[in-house]
């Protein structure tokens, strides 16, 4: 196979990387930052990644003396001689050579590319990766291998491995317009279409469940339009269960039994609470238990005074609570009193394959979001931890659950420093996948998000990030950080991410593949198969 | 053709003495000395690196001959004597040797012998020899009296006319000379500029387009002060 060769290793050193001379022909602007390059050492093939690019002088009286309006013969012959540029590469995987006559076997044969032990000699040749060096490292498209997209100068997929995406929490992120919730929607049909996981997405703005309108006006298809009755809707808003063609399986209430002092607490800002509500709500707590906010709310001011008696709560603290507490209970979603059934039989559904988006409709603000999405992911998450103490006790296949994966998008509300102690997500992304849930989380501004949260995801994958705390934290833990510092910084604001983590061998820039008639026919050609009609209706009314 | 004949000879070069007054061969032209060899000939390659014209006795500084009539080249004629007390001498530096049709760039073993004969180099002993561009370290490593830097500029610009005013072969030299060099960019400067040939004609386009993405924009010259 022939090879464009960029230069040669002159020097470094295993821990900051190699320096690679460029030829006289190679110019660096066929180079960017965070490009997969190819080191040939002798024994080893070294995938790697260009950090940083200089340009160098032999002379450094040259510096001051450019050939300056002279004749262009001179320029040409300094460029690449005495001026030239050295390319710094931070190899990350290594391959031992093998013989390269078949391009399958070389596929096919059982060690893949390993993390690097070792670095090559001086004068291994640099060259661009070819389509091999990619799927070598990347894998085929097929089974739990996801195709996310291509690299930015070739058209060949880069695959996700699902399998292993599904077994960490992981993050999308991005400055707004960089196709966030298109790439989740992506992420999640593919999920969806290998079975790796079930799906519970809060679905704030609305935007999974049914066809949407992108930036440049073209309309892009739902996972209800995808996948059919695989994916049920359940909605906080009853007037979205008319529209034609949209229709939503359950329209959901929550109780305010329902609500616990944590939901409250983490609403303190929405709801203006004092920092005197705690305290408040944990006395109303001890006397009036499971019944504390409906009991408050319905207190008259002589009641209220009567409590304050008996408990020691100031009475000013406990009416300024109520006060700011019964505008829960003017959210058209909120009832005096609902049982979980409705979301016991979301957690069967989900436990029978399905996935489940919660549409918030009209209730989509801050308030709303947090409430709900935190109260369902609490009862969602108890569920899974009896579900998952019942597979220790029986060790049976049939009983241990699916892994769950639950989007949440404006993520830092739930999983901010000061709160994340305290949700049901910050929970789930800490003890990660102790009881099959994991996380999506889908933020703008992830130095917003808990650095220790951070720190756990398995798999990120981002969008152009300018600010440079949100660079910082999505790299948090991350080795090789110049780099992918650089990469992140030039990518495209459209259609251009990065992704690094569990998922990938490696960190890669991808241009994302369109979400268009040609990705339904690669997803929609699974559901026509009669088998699979088979297991459908097997997923639907169970075993019986 | 036979131009001189050694007298004096060592290992890095020799100087002859040229059968034409004052018109020793061109500095940095190759010349040819033939020599004597048991097995295959053996010819060896040096450069000019000097010329000079003195009198053939050391101890008598030659003085002026000119009158109001008579000066320049008609002093020769009205003179003849001349021609038997002056005499014009050439330095030139071994740079390599050839034998059956291979080509060595570096010093032969034993230097030329004595008062044999030296021919200029004919176009295809040159095209032949410079194929190789070796021997420009060599050249520049030379002590005499003329700078190898100019020696070398003038070798170049010899060779390219004898090549047929090859350009690929212009800038391979070019670039050779700045790797040697690339410590040294005064040096360097210096050479390229003797070597330039100038803007490239319309043929040459292909240099034309390398080298403009190189040079500053013409188009933006006039807003410099």
């Amino acid at each position: 196979m022939k090879h464009e060769r960029l230069g040669v290793v002159v020097e470094g050193t295993f821990s900051a990387g190699l320096t690679v001379r460029l030829d006289p022909g190679a110019t660096t602007e066929q180079l960017r930052i965070g490009d997969f390059v190819v080191l040939e050492g002798q024994h080893n093939r070294y995938f790697s990644l260009i950090s940083d690019i200089q340009l160098r002088v032999t002379d450094p009286r040259l510096l001051s003396d450019p050939p300056r309006e002279g004749s262009s013969f001179i320029a040409q012959t300094l460029a690449g001689t005495t001026t030239f540029a050295t390319v710094e590469v931070r190899p990350m995987l290594m391959l031992e050579k093998v013989d390269e006559s078949s391009p399958s076997e070389l596929l096919d044969r059982s060690v893949g590319p390993q993390a690097v032990k070792t670095i090559p000699m001086h004068f291994a040749a640099l060259r661009q990766a070819d389509e091999l060096d990619f799927a070598t490292v990347f894998g085929r498209e097929g089974g739990k291998n996801f195709a996310l997209g291509t690299p930015l100068s070739m058209d060949i997929p880069i695959c996700l491995r699902l399998d292993r995406f599904v077994e960490r929490s992981n993050g999308i992120f991005g400055q707004s317009g960089t196709g966030k919730s298109f790439l989740a929607r992506l992420i999640i049909s593919g999920v969806i279409q290998s079975k790796a996981a079930v799906n519970l997405i809060f679905d704030m703005h609305d935007e999974y469940s049914f066809d949407k309108q992108t930036e440049d006006k073209r309309w892009v298809k739902g996972l209800r339009q995808l996948f059919g009755p695989q994916v049920l809707i359940y909605s906080l808003d009853e007037s979205l269960g008319r529209r034609a063609g949209r229709n939503v399986d359950v329209t959901l209430k929550v109780g305010l039994n329902q609500i616990e002092e944590a939901d409250v607490v983490l609403l303190s800002e929405e709801l203006n609470l004092r920092q005197t509500a705690e305290a408040t709500i944990g006395l109303l707590h001890d006397t009036f238990h499971e019944q504390w906010l409906l009991r408050l709310l319905e207190m008259s001011p002589e009641e209220l005074e009567l409590f304050c008696q008996s408990s020691g709560a100031h009475p000013a603290s406990v009416s300024s609570l109520q006060r700011n507490l019964k505008r829960l209970q003017r959210q058209d979603y909120v009832v005096k009193e609902a049982s979980f059934s409705a979301l016991d039989d979301m957690v069967e559904a989900l436990d029978r394959g399905k996935h489940v988006i919660l549409q918030f409709g009209r209730h989509n603000s801050v308030l709303d979001y947090v409430l709900v999405a935190n109260l369902v992911t609490r009862r969602v998450r108890q569920r899974y931890e009896d579900k998952m103490r019942r597979y220790e006790e029986t060790k049976e296949v049939a009983d241990q659950p699916r892994t769950l994966m639950i989007t949440i998008e404006e993520a830092h509300k739930f999983l901010n420093p000061a709160v994340a102690r305290q949700t049901a997500f910050g929970t789930i992304a800490r003890e990660m996948r102790k009881y099959n849930v994991i996380l999506l989380v889908i933020d703008q501004r992830p130095s917003s998000i808990d650095p220790e949260v951070m720190s756990q995801l398995g798999t990120r994958v981002s969008g152009k990030l300018t600010e440079e705390r949100d660079i910082d934290s999505v790299l948090t833990g991350v080795a090789n950080r110049s780099a992918l510092r650089g990469a992140l910084e030039s990518l495209d604001t459209r259609q251009q991410i990065l992704i690094m983590g569990h998922a990938v061998p490696m960190p890669v820039t991808v241009r994302t593949r369109p979400f268009d008639q040609a990705f339904y026919a690669a997803i929609g050609a699974r559901l026509q198969t009669p088998e699979q009609a088979g297991d459908d209706i097997q997923d639907l009314f169970g075993d019986e | 053709m036979m131009i001189g004949e050694i007298i004096e000879t060592m290992s890095t070069g020799f100087v002859a003495e040229s059968f034409e007054l004052n018109q020793p061969p061109a500095l940095g032209s190759f010349v040819v000395v033939h020599a004597p060899s048991a097995g295959p000939s053996v010819e060896l390659y040096a450069v000019v690196t000097n010329g000079r014209t003195v009198g053939v006795d050391p101890s008598r500084r030659p003085i002026r001959q000119s009158t109001a009539a008579v000066f320049d080249q008609a002093i020769y004629e009205h003179q003849p004597q001349l021609k038997h007390t002056l005499r014009t001498e050439f330095s030139a530096a071994l740079v390599g040797w050839a034998t059956e049709g291979r080509i060595r760039q570096h010093l032969p073993s034993r230097p030329p012998p004595l008062h044999f004969s030296v021919h200029t180099a004919s176009e295809e002993q040159v095209q032949h020899f410079t194929h190789s561009l070796q021997y420009l370290r060599l050249l520049l490593q030379t002590v005499a009296e003329v700078s190898p830097l100019q020696v070398v500029a003038a070798n170049v610009r010899e060779v390219f006319e004898r090549r047929d005013q090859d350009r690929d072969w212009l800038c391979q030299a070019a670039r050779e000379i700045a790797i040697l060099l690339k410590s040294d960019h005064e040096a360097l400067l210096n050479v390229l500029q003797a070597i330039d040939p100038g803007e490239a004609d319309p043929a040459n386009s292909a240099l034309a387009r390398q080298s403009s993405a190189i040079a500053p924009d013409p188009s933006r010259r006039g807003s410099r002060p």
